[in-house]
């Protein structure tokens, strides 16, 4: 009896090993899971292997049609134009920059100011000369043409304003020079035509002379401005448009709807969302031009 | 029995007597100086001995308006370290003593006139940004050397610990991001968030 319950007893386990350890079955393969999706054995599903998102989405930026579609607006967009090669610019303004050249030529009743360039290399030369004290390693702040020297001996050695467009532009090109923002033209030049009739109006009212009028720009004598009336709820407006043309300068624009490179601010201030900056200014690209109270 | 009794006594009596020698503010418990030096010069700092001491002036305000001088995190950016005063102790009298290192003051010249770290450089934040056409010649004096087409080579660069106003501040944040954009390696970098305020409350000597 006991024999028999023994026996009983140990197939019963060998029963359950089998159960637990399953000596003969086959490899599992797991081949769905439960939402009826195959899952492959071989891919493993971690971070790493993940692909990266925001590389996808560049993918996908850079796969897209050159003409892509705004889908909440339905507008077609323009393609990016790839940006032209623009001098160096710094925050210098080019009423100060004039204002030292007329200095420098001896116009009398003109201070020269500091330019924001010149503030720059001061508080440069200070840093410098701290870090010096702390290192023991002498560095020297390389030295650079500025703007205004090129004009200076330019105007003083009498050089013609092609000449002066020539050396300033080479100098600007080569890197050695940083012309103010509203000098730089649509395909990336400086604008010596805006930078020397600055220096003549700004001489000229030095002298005593007038202000330079407002002119009386219509479609009809400026290439690329266009007038539109815009009803408003009580009256109706002119409002003026002008596209960017091949080597304008925002000083350029300044000077043809305002007559002076002093009111480039006009013009930036209400097309920002546009130009991000004066020197980013390209052909085609379709600008509001304010009035202002004369 | 006796003579261990007066043993005892006198070891008590010279354990008082050097206690009372000693600081009572000391940086840490076996520390109570930090001396490092910068370019030959000797810097020491310690803690205001003062124990009623109070933060005062400018650095005793709590509540500088939101924006601008908004709390800041405790990370600067991916890869540089952010630091307490010990670090930024340890970091002057290793790395600045061997001349691998400077702490810079990122404040404005105003400010870092009136009062700094000991050993502090004063470079400010808006002298690291892309705009400054000077900033090569301060990257350069940092150690930069020119590389290929126009970039800079970092590999000798000084390593920095950045500070400014204090944790209301975004100017030292501000100029990690202007030297990381300008292609200074994190690591090479330190952010010491207390900045000046942390410093002066734990009564640290300044300049």
């Amino acid at each position: 009896m006991i024999r028999t319950t023994v026996a009983l007893f140990v197939f019963a386990l060998f029963i359950c090993g089998l159960i637990i350890f399953r000596p003969f079955a086959e490899d599992d393969v797991v081949v769905q899971d439960p939402l009826g999706v195959p899952i492959e054995d071989t891919a493993d599903v971690t971070r790493a292997a993940t692909p990266d998102i925001s590389s996808l989405a560049q993918a996908a930026v850079s796969a897209a049609a050159p003409l892509t579609i705004e889908p909440a607006t339905g507008l077609v967009e323009a393609p990016r134009r790839i940006d032209v090669l623009r001098p160096n610019t710094d925050d210098t303004r080019l009423s100060d920059m004039t204002n030292n050249v007329l200095a420098e030529l001896g116009f009398a009743g003109v201070k020269p100011v500091t330019t924001n360039s010149q503030a720059q290399r001061q508080s440069t030369s200070e840093i410098l000369a701290g870090i010096e004290a702390a290192t023991g390693q002498q560095s020297i702040l390389e030295e650079r043409d500025t703007l205004e020297a090129i004009v200076i001996a330019a105007l003083r050695a009498g050089e013609t304003d092609e000449d002066i467009d020539t050396i300033i532009n080479d100098a600007a090109a080569a890197g050695n020079v940083a012309v103010p923002q509203i000098l730089v033209t649509s395909d990336g030049r400086v604008d010596t035509h805006v930078l020397l009739n600055n220096i003549v109006s700004q001489a000229q009212i030095a002298a005593g002379g007038t202000a330079p009028t407002i002119p009386d720009a219509t479609p009809e004598n400026t290439q690329g401005m266009e007038v539109r009336v815009v009803q408003r709820a009580t009256d109706a407006v002119q409002a003026r448009f002008y596209t960017v043309q091949s080597g304008d300068s925002l000083g350029a624009i300044a000077i043809t709807f305002f007559g002076s490179s002093a009111y480039y601010d006009v013009i930036f201030e209400a097309n920002k969302g546009l130009l991000s900056s004066p020197d980013r200014i390209r052909v085609g690209q379709r600008l509001v031009i304010p009035r202002i109270d004369a | 029995m006796i003579l261990f009794q007066r043993m005892a006594g006198l070891m008590c009596a010279l354990l008082l007597a050097t206690s009372a020698a000693a600081q009572d503010v000391r940086i840490t418990t076996f520390k109570d100086d930090s001396t490092f030096t910068l370019n030959g010069r000797t810097f020491t700092v310690t803690r205001d001995q003062n124990t009623a001491a109070t933060l005062q002036g400018d650095f005793a305000r709590t509540s500088r308006a939101c924006p601008p001088n908004c709390i800041q995190p405790m990370i600067a950016a991916t890869g540089v370290a952010t630091y307490g005063e010990l670090e930024v102790l340890g970091f002057m009298e290793t790395k600045v003593t061997d001349g691998a290192g400077l702490l810079l003051d990122v404040r404005n010249p105003d400010a870092f006139a009136t009062s700094s770290i000991p050993g502090a450089v004063n470079v400010p934040f808006m002298t690291l940004t892309d705009e400054n056409r000077f900033r090569k010649d301060i990257l350069r004096a940092l150690g930069a050397v020119d590389a290929a087409g126009d970039t800079l080579d970092f590999t000798n660069a000084m390593s920095l610990t950045v500070f400014s106003g204090g944790v209301w501040s975004s100017d030292a944040i501000t100029a990690i991001n202007n030297l990381l954009s300008a292609g200074y390696p994190a690591r090479k970098l330190s952010y010491y968030r207390g900045g000046m305020q942390a410093w002066l409350h734990v009564g640290l000597t300044v300049q």
